[in-house]
Parts: structure tokens; C-alpha cells; sequence
């Protein structure tokens, strides 16, 4: 069933939501979009066509988090409390939420599941906002995605104008929007143009097959070393990537507390043994790194590329290293590899 | 291509055909359009692709640290670029006679920020034109003052004209108002400590501690960041208050008589933070104490780090005050 939720009537319900969870959807800070808790007073910031900057992957896995405290006066550890409240998550583009689904095969792991990511995700409702526009930048159809992907989510919206189509996709999703008015057959029917319309258009940024076993062989190549020459090594390609999950713990002994915090292998510390050996000494490594966990390892460890397609990584890239083009490059790259049948 | 672009390209492959230059280093169109990319050219055939526009908004000077010292490197320099080269020949990052400096008088750099702020963030192309930029994205075509879109540092920049170049393209610009710095440090100043607290507590509250800012400073070269220390711990890790603010403070001070205001951090911050008033506020500082610029050549020292048994400060041996 598909509902018709009025663009007017959407902070009234965001707000009537509260009551019940916490409510997190896309508003200004400064001069760009970041999910932020809805309040009483709040600006929705969903017209523009691409995602908030910061990835909403910080809703579940936050930069830093406090993992265990020591108490002095009692002298012992206290592990930090997982959240325990519930939230609904409006807004979220289908890049971000299926980005949380690829998250959940590192921290939701059958035997040994992260506490306060399946605290989290079992506590989060997702209700995405489906692409009629994709970006330039985007390219989510090239990566086992689409504009209008379901993957993660409770439901989807598709933007009529001044209505949103409400598909809910779970039972969860079809909670949240009782009492709504049942679209038409008609609109029905236009929304499915729409989404195929949106999914039709995008360019295919690069052809995927035999892409991993292509970027095994280039390995060694010096294809590398010319990607990295631009690349300034800093984290904003990382840490703005939905799917990227690195961390690092650190016991900050001032505050007697453990911490986790995003950490990434474009850095030179990332690495660095404490012999003082880095098995990834220079930006050629680094780079490569980057590129080769999304589409090589981890089609090892879970059969799906790593990348959602979301675009950040090439809008916000300082030197305008383009991710897509570094794929495209890959490939036209004969592999010296010998091919021995 | 531009008749300034023709110009550079042909002095490009006359530097590498000629064996002038081991890699001459310019831009180069990227695939995204609001980012022409830093390109290291080796070879004189392939220098086709090289663009210079508004755009290029790296300071390249930055790559220079990268290469050993007997490596002959060219490079395309603007105003900032020329002081950064400057101020690294005097730390002894590479020797002076093993650059050629292409010299470029700068018209100051496009801030995309600005482009995205007026167009939106979906952008198909870009066309820097002398007065006005030429956008076109897909809800169409917009013709935008350049005035306006000047990024922040440029405008109150006192050097656009590179100096102590090898060669100079392009007719010499006006210079502007030196005092034009100093107006938004005195400005700052007047606003009392809680206002300025407030800015600076909320400008680095967004800080996502991707150290960008530090990966395009051409001064920012340090093996180890004192940020990547553990032993002793200078910033708390996390992304809190004084991790992210013991950051920033920490980072500007390290630029003492170092920073040429080139703005390149502020350009490759993700998350539109302004920080270059800090380092503003040292420059005017090491002016007033010290009469000093940095970067305006490559032989003054910087006087943080000028040694010399006549010292006038006491701690220094034979120094010669009480």
C-alpha cells in the first residue's frame, strides 16, 4: 500500500514523533545538511537533491564514543552504557541506509555483535527519502544500488512536489504512518515512473565485471603510485564515506575512559607498527588501500562492493580525486599479470 | 585553452624537453568540475591537459616537500605559492637552485563554496571568465559576478604578484591594500572575548578531525603531527571539545612566521571551518613585534627560529639584557 504524506503536514509529524523516540532528520548547520535530533523548533533541510555532508553512518557508529570508564573511587571498569532509546531516522537516502546494511556484516556479526551498533540498529527506524534527482556525483546504479534502493530501510518517500509517496516496508514503517490517505492506483503508477525513471537516467560510472579480480592483478602496478601524487593523504574521502568503518581505541588516561574513534588508513599513523615498520608507507599504498577494500576486499569478506555510490567522496576530495575515474583508469589498465590457462 | 594557458604549457615543455626540470607541477582538468587537480608533468609530450584557472585552489607548494633535493622541480606559483616556496627554501626543505618558478600574478582564487552556496551543490560544468563565472548545472545555466565569489583569503591577500620567480606569465596585477589583513584581525578584536569564544568554539565543533587543513599547508610537513603522538599525548583523540580545540589553537600557533595566508586550508576543509583569523592574527603579530613577513624571501629568518649569541632575551648565552 502507498500513502500520501502532505510536505506541509511532514514537522507536525516529525514532531508528534517525538513523543515517542528520538528523532533525527537532515537540518542546516552553517551552510550544509547534518542529521540532527528534530526539536521543538527545527528547519528541515531535505529539498536539495544530494545527502547531508557528515554521513548519517555517525547515528550508529559515532566518531567517538566512549566504550568503558574506570572509576577511581571504586576501583573498577564500568562499560559504558548502550543506548537504550528508541529513534526513527527521516530522510536518510537510500545510498546512506543501505550503506547501514553493509555496516551490519562488520558490527552485527552472529557470534560476536558490537553492543552499541546492534544497540542502535535495533532501536532505529529508517525512513528513507528515495532520489528523483541524482547528482552528477552520484552513482549508486553502478554499485548494486539504485535512487530508489530499500535495502535498510522502514520506508520510502518519493517526492510528488508538495506530497510525499510513503511506501512502508516493514511493519515498523507501516506503524509510523497510520491515518494517512491511500494513494490512488493512478499515483501509484507515477511513482513507479518516477523511481524508473530516476534509476533509468544515471550514467553507469564503470562496469563492475571482472572489476575485483582486474584490481587483484594491478596490485603492484605503478597506477598507484600516480593516484597518489595529488592525493594530500588527509581523511575527508574516509570519514565522510558511509561505508567506511575504521577505528581506533585509545585510553585517554586523563579522563579514565576508553574511547573509540574513527580512524583511517589514508593516514600515515593508521598503519604504523610499533616497531616503527608501516606496511603501508607511502600515499601509493594508501591510496590503493582505499579503493581496493571497496571493490576487491570487500567482495571477500561479504560478497558485495563496499561502496554505495553516494558521491562524497568526489564532491568534497580537496584536489578532485574522483573515485569513478580512478575505477575507470583501473580498468583500462592492462593488467602484467600472466594469464596461464 | 587560454592564451595564459598556452603560454605556461609551452614553458612547461620547453623546461622538459630542454632537461630544465625534472617534473614541472601545475593543474591539470580533474574529472569533477569544481576541482582541476594538482598535476606533475615528466614528460614534454603529455602536457596537453594542463588548465590554470580561478579554480586551481590548492597552493602547490605543498607537493614540494615530497620530492628529494636533487630533484629539479618546476612549478606554477601565484603570490602565496611564491612565499610558501620561499619559506620552505629558508627551513632547507629544498635547495633554491633546484627550482624554476613559473610565476603567475594571481586574479585570486573562485571559492566552489561560494559556487555551491548561489547554484547548489549539483554542478555539471565551470567556466572561470575574466569578470564573471559561467555555471551550468542541471536546473541551468548561471552567470555569476567573480568579484563574489573570491574566496576569503584572497581577498585581503598583499601579494598577488609571485615573487623571485624564474619567469613571470601574465601581465603584473595591482596589489591591494596590505592593511586589508590587519582590518579583519582589528575587527575580530573588537567583538570581546565571549563573542570571539563563541566563534571559536563553534567553528571547531565541526571540526570531523580529517586533518585536511594540515595536508594542504605547504608549512604542514612534519614527519610525526604532534596530534599523532602518544607519548606524551598533546589533544585529547576523540572529537571533543578540547581535542578538537587543542587542535586547532596548537595547529595556528605552529605557524608562527610560517603562514603566508594562503587560505589553502580553509579550502580543503569539508566542513566550510574558518580558522585562518588565528593565523591572520600571527601575521600581524610577527609584523608589529618583529617586522617580519614571512615567505617574502628565501633568506630572512623567521624570528622564531633565528639563533644568535647577541640575543637580547636573557636566556640565550652572552645574550645582553638582565
Amino acid at each position: 500500500m502507498t500513502y500520501l504524506l502532505k510536505k506541509s503536514e511532514v514537522n507536525q509529524t516529525l514532531r508528534a514523533w517525538t513523543s515517542k523516540a528520538h528523532v533525527y532528520a537532515p537540518q542546516k548547520v552553517q551552510k550544509y545538511a547534518q542529521f540532527l535530533p528534530v526539536g521543538e523548533d527545527f528547519e528541515l533541510s531535505v529539498e536539495e537533491p544530494h545527502n547531508t555532508r557528515f554521513p548519517p553512518k555517525a547515528l550508529f557508529l559515532p566518531q567517538s564514543e566512549t566504550l568503558l570508564k574506570y572509576n577511581p573511587q571504586k576501583r573498577e571498569l564500568e562499560s559504558a552504557k548502550t543506548p537504550d532509546q528508541p529513534r526513527i531516522i527521516f530522510g536518510i537516502r537510500p545510498c546512506d541506509a543501505k550503506a547501514v546494511t553493509l555496516l551490519d556484516s562488520v558490527f552485527s556479526s552472529e557470534d560476536n555483535p558490537d553492543p552499541f551498533w546492534q544497540a542502535r540498529r535495533d532501536q532505529s527506524v529508517l525512513v528513507g527519502l528515495g532520489c528523483d534527482q541524482p547528482c552528477a556525483t552520484c552513482f549508486c546504479t553502478s554499485v548494486e544500488s539504485g535512487p530508489f534502493d530499500r535495502s535498510g530501510l522502514d520506508a520510502i518517500l518519493t517526492d510528488l512536489g508538495d506530497t510525499y509517496a510513503v511506501e512502508p516496508l516493514t511493519e515498523r514503517g507501516v506503524s509510523l504512518f497510520e491515518n494517512l490517505t491511500v494513494a490512488s492506483a493512478e499515483t501509484t503508477q507515477t511513482i513507479q515512473a518516477i523511481q524508473e525513471k530516476a534509476t533509468r537516467e544515471m550514467p553507469i560510472a564503470f562496469g563492475r565485471e571482472g572489476l575485483k579480480a582486474h584490481l587483484d592483478e594491478l596490485f603492484e602496478n605503478e597506477i598507484w603510485e600516480d593516484f597518489a601524487k595529488s592525493c594530500l593523504g588527509c581523511g575527508i574521502c574516509t570519514f565522510l564515506c558511509p561505508t567506511c568503518f575504521c577505528f581506533d581505541i585509545v585510553d585517554e588516561v586523563r579522563k579514565s575512559t576508553r574511547e573509540r574513534n574513527w580512524d583511517t588508513c589514508m593516514f600515515k599513523v593508521y598503519s604504523i607498527e610499533a616497531s616503527g615498520h608501516n606496511p603501508r608507507p607511502s600515499r601509493r599504498e594508501r591510496t590503493r588501500q582505499r579503493l581496493m577494500h571497496k571493490y576487491s576486499y570487500w567482495l571477500d569478506h561479504t560478497g558485495q562492493t563496499g561502496c554505495t555510490g553516494c558521491g562524497r567522496c568526489v564532491r568534497y576530495c580537496p584536489v578532485g580525486l574522483d573515485i569513478r575515474a580512478m575505477v575507470r583508469k583501473s580498468v583500462a589498465t592492462p593488467s602484467e599479470v600472466p594469464h596461464v590457462d | 585553452m587560454t592564451e595564459l594557458e598556452n603560454r605556461i604549457l609551452a614553458e612547461a615543455q620547453r623546461l622538459l624537453s630542454e632537461n630544465l626540470a625534472d617534473v614541472v607541477i601545475a593543474f591539470k582538468q580533474a574529472d569533477t568540475p569544481l576541482r582541476p587537480q594538482p598535476a606533475f608533468f615528466t614528460d614534454a609530450e603529455a602536457v596537453n591537459d594542463l588548465v590554470y584557472n580561478g579554480l586551481c585552489q590548492n597552493n602547490l607548494a605543498n607537493y614540494l616537500t615530497r620530492y628529494p633535493r636533487e630533484k629539479k622541480i618546476a612549478m606554477v606559483v601565484r603570490g602565496c605559492e611564491s612565499r610558501s616556496v620561499n619559506a620552505l627554501v629558508l627551513e632547507n626543505q629544498h635547495p633554491r637552485e633546484n627550482l624554476y618558478l613559473i610565476g603567475i600574478p594571481c586574479e585570486g582564487i573562485v571559492d566552489w563554496r561560494k559556487i555551491v552556496e548561489a547554484v547548489g551543490e549539483d554542478v555539471l560544468s565551470v567556466q572561470d571568465q575574466a569578470d564573471i563565472v559561467v555555471v551550468r548545472t542541471p536546473k541551468g545555466e548561471f552567470t555569476l559576478d567573480r568579484a563574489a565569489l573570491m574566496h576569503g583569503s584572497c581577498l585581503r591577500c598583499t601579494q598577488k604578484n609571485p615573487l623571485g620567480t624564474d619567469v613571470t606569465i601574465g601581465k603584473p596585477v595591482a596589489e591591494q591594500d596590505p592593511h586589508l589583513l590587519r582590518e579583519r584581525v582589528k575587527n575580530f578584536e573588537a567583538l570581546g572575548i565571549q563573542t570571539r569564544y563563541e566563534y571559536f568554539r563553534q567553528e571547531s565543533e565541526r571540526c570531523i578531525r580529517c586533518y585536511a587543513c594540515r595536508e594542504a599547508c605547504p608549512m604542514c610537513y612534519c614527519e610525526e603531527c604532534f596530534v599523532d603522538h602518544t607519548g606524551p599525548r598533546w589533544t585529547e583523540s576523540g572529537v571533543t571539545p578540547a581535542g578538537m580545540q587543542g587542535w586547532h589553537i596548537i595547529r595556528a600557533f605552529h605557524q608562527t612566521g610560517r603562514c603566508t595566508s594562503c587560505g589553502a586550508c580553509e579550502r580543503a576543509c569539508p566542513m566550510d571551518i574558518h580558522m585562518t583569523y588565528l593565523t591572520d592574527k600571527l601575521n600581524t603579530d610577527m609584523y608589529d613585534k618583529y617586522q617580519f613577513v614571512a615567505g617574502l624571501d628565501a633568506k630572512t629568518q623567521t624570528p622564531f627560529a633565528a639563533f644568535n649569541l647577541d640575543d637580547k632575551n636573557r636566556f640565550v648565552a652572552g645574550g645582553t639584557s638582565k
